[in-house]
């Protein structure tokens, strides 16, 4: 190993990176694009309220109590209407889809059960039968469980209600949650084969690799020199990703010890795995075009399959057990489950996987690339 | 393989032997039947050789692309291994650079076997492969410094950027170069190691007439500097100008080998005279009938072929003693076209695999 040449080759590759506006495209501008585009889309749906307009004749303690449980679901924006106003006349006027009365002696009616009286309150959800639009039953159903949650916290014993306890019911990660990681193992997966595929096809086809055999730089020096550049991209890449990601999505990252090991773990695997997919590409295909186009059909799919973009449960069984066959899976479930779900044993098992595909198959590329010509 | 000649020491006569150098053989002279041994010296004449090769033969499938063939390069000069497209040069080349594996034969360099010690070599031959390209996004510079840090040995840099006339292009990025500069930084990137033998294969095909010319005074220039050059063509023009020594290929056989005056005192069929602007019809006819081989190239030009200098004066008494009017005459040696085409019928710009 001669480190000279190994730097003097990382550093030509750095150049000439820098100096491609394709691959700076690919490892940087696309998937910030990417992350913009569906960041917006994704996020319009989930900031998506549901105006909700409550009376509140009571206006008591616990009527607060229950409007703030309501105030608190993230998809609730809730309305207040004056206890003035005809609630009927209000919702015909205002065009209200739904509406939701909490009636006077609610909390009165609350405080005498804490003395075993046995009184039930009933709220009035107003709301149009023929229209079955989705909002209408979506807020039922918010009306619904948040009142079980009410009694059953009322019924056993506990004066207080928690905003806490109530903001768990809707904890949920944002699509840009689940989206980022999925970005991170998509553009090491682009850059990696790409990348492996024009050392492998163009140089061979230019005379590079021919030339380089007959100087003293060794193939294992070669390897390694791309090999670290590949990684530097790799995390060039994942910095970027996470800077847009938390910049301008808020992505709720946890950063801790864990979660970094794992990381770099998983993009060193990644980019191992496909370097290695890429040469056993461009063993087959020799021209650089045609060999482009089967990184692109390997690719793409498994960029579906393999759950980048939207959560494998929204798919049918089939597609699910394709995915577990997708080394991109892998690598996406890991990376979630390392940066943003924070379960160790998942985080462990990815990982796991993740690198044993990626010996196997950057050892089967290195076995299959040949520099001599026949 | 050398020869040796030995007188018999039992009848005297004089037998010529041939063996590998170093070969010590037991030998039987022809007349007498008398045994004795002969020892084929090592040193003189393999010192002198860069590249020898012998018996080599690559075969792909059913093709012999290289087909037994042996020669060897003398140090410092120009070898121009000259053939058509698929003749086998290029095979030929790359298993002298252990690029390709040969099928059967020995190469070697400075005397040592390159299946075994190729890697020793390696700080000692710069190489131009065909159609090479350079990396696009580096400039010229950049390209022939990391090319010599790839070895211990290394040329200035920015002698061989004057040398090769790269100094006004040394900044620009390598894809934004011409054909002729980008071969011409080929040849350059062959030099970064200083290395004693520069093989370039075809470095001036594709190139305009200018460029060409640009490429073939760089490569001259390499012969001034001591440098062995292995030069693989398909233009004998190139092979005519450059070559202290020409071998043409064809169809994985070496058919003819030697300087070019060898090859035309072999094979040449002296001169050419060439009439042109001839007026006077039945001209060709004439000098038929006076038994010269005369053909009519069109427009009253007309070419006669002179076997012997004395042939030429009787021709041009012809001319004159029949008034024959005519724009002007010139005379050509025969040259390598020629030569290929007696030896294989065909010509050898024309000729495709
Ligand atoms: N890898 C290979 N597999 C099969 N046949 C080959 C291979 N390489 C070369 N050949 C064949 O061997 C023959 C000699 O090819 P070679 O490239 O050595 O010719 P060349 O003299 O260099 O021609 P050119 O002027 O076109 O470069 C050709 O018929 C070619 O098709
Ligand atoms: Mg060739």
């Amino acid at each position: 190993m001669n480190l000279r040449i190994i730097a003097s080759d990382f550093n030509a590759s750095l150049k000439t990176w820098k100096r491609s506006k394709g691959t700076m495209f690919w490892t940087i501008a696309f998937p910030v694009l990417l992350i913009l585009i569906f960041g917006a889309i994704f996020s319009g749906v989930d900031e998506v309220t549901y105006e909700f307009h409550v009376q509140d004749l009571d206006d008591s303690d616990w009527s607060h109590t229950f409007m703030n449980i309501l105030d608190n679901i993230s998809v609730v924006d809730i309305k207040t209407v004056s206890a003035d106003e005809n609630i009927t006349a209000f919702i015909e006027k205002e065009t209200l889809p739904v509406a939701l009365v909490i009636p006077e002696g609610f909390g009165e009616a609350i405080d005498k059960s804490f003395f075993g009286e046995e009184i039930t309150v009933n709220v009035s959800f107003h709301y149009d039968p023929s229209e079955q639009g989705s909002s209408a039953s979506i807020l039922r159903s918010i009306v619904t469980s948040s009142l079980q949650e009410f009694n059953m916290q009322l019924s056993g014993g506990r004066r207080i209600i928690g905003v806490d306890q109530i903001s768990t019911i809707t904890e949920d990660f944002d699509f840009i949650d689940f989206f980022i990681p999925g970005m991170i193992g998509f553009t090491i997966m682009t850059s990696c084969i790409y990348g492996s595929i024009e050392r492998n096809t163009k140089f061979r086809k230019d005379g590079v690799l021919r030339k380089l055999l007959t100087t003293p730089i060794t193939r294992a020096e070669w390897i390694l020199a791309k090999m670290l550049f590949m990684l530097f991209l790799s995390f060039v890449s994942t910095l970027v990703i996470l800077g847009v990601g938390i910049l301008v999505w808020g992505v709720s990252l946890h950063i801790n010890l864990f979660m970094i090991v794992f990381m770099i773990m998983i993009i060193i695997a990644t980019s191992f795995l496909f370097s290695g997919i890429g040469m056993i590409i461009s063993r087959f295909v020799k021209e650089e075009e045609t060999a482009d186009m089967a990184g692109g059909a390997i690719t793409f799919p498994m960029m579906f399959l393999a759950g980048t973009f939207f959560s494998l449960d929204m798919m049918p069984e089939f597609m699910q057990s394709i995915a577990r066959i997708l080394p991109l899976y892998y690598v996406n479930e890991g990376l979630r489950n390392a940066m943003i779900y924070m379960n160790t044993d998942k985080a462990i098992f990815n990982t796991a996987i993740v690198i044993i595909f990626a010996t196997v198959f950057f050892l089967i590329g290195v076995f299959v690339t040949k520099w001599k010509e026949d | 393989m050398i020869e040796k000649s030995v007188r018999c020491p039992k009848c005297h006569e004089l037998v010529t032997f041939s063996g590998k150098p170093g070969e010590h053989l037991t030998v039987t002279c022809p007349k007498c039947s008398a045994r004795g041994k002969v020892t084929f010296k090592k040193s003189a004449i393999d010192q002198d050789h860069a590249i020898e090769v012998s018996h080599l033969k690559k075969i792909y499938g059913d093709l012999v692309a290289v087909d037994d063939i042996s020669f060897s390069v003398r140090k410092g000069e120009i070898f121009a291994f000259l053939g058509p497209n698929g003749a086998g040069k290029t095979t030929t080349v790359e298993i002298i650079e252990s690029i390709r594996e040969l099928t059967m034969g020995t190469v070697k360099i400075f005397g040592k076997d390159i299946v075994s010690s190729f890697n020793d070599m390696k700080e000692k031959i710069g190489i131009l492969p065909q159609e090479f390209q350079s990396f696009e996004k580096l400039t010229v510079k950049e390209t022939l410094v990391y090319f010599s840090k790839l070895y211990k040995k290394r040329a200035d840099i920015d002698d061989i950027i004057d040398s090769m006339d790269l100094k006004d292009n040394q900044n620009k990025l390598y894809k934004n170069l011409s054909g002729g500069l980008k071969q011409r930084v080929g040849v350059a990137i062959s030099l970064v190691n200083d290395p004693e033998i520069v093989f370039l294969d075809e470095p001036s095909t594709g190139l305009d007439p200018k460029a060409r010319r640009e490429v073939w005074e760089v490569i001259a220039n390499l012969r001034s500097k001591g440098k062995t050059v292995f030069l693989t063509t398909h233009y004998m023009e190139e092979a005519e100008y450059l070559a202290d020594h020409i071998a043409i290929i064809h169809k994985g056989k070496i058919i003819a080998e030697g300087s070019l005056e060898d090859l035309i005192n072999r094979y040449g069929k002296g001169s050419l005279l060439h009439i042109k602007g001839c007026k006077t019809s039945n001209t060709v006819e004439m000098l038929r009938e006076k038994g010269f081989n005369a053909t009519s190239k069109g427009n009253g030009n007309i070419a006669v072929t002179i076997e012997h200098k004395d042939r030429l004066l009787e021709v041009l008494s012809h001319l004159r003693h029949e008034c024959v009017d005519y724009d002007s005459i010139d005379i050509r040696r025969s040259n390598l076209e020629e030569i290929f085409l007696q030896l294989t019928g065909a010509k050898l710009s024309e000729v495709e695999a």
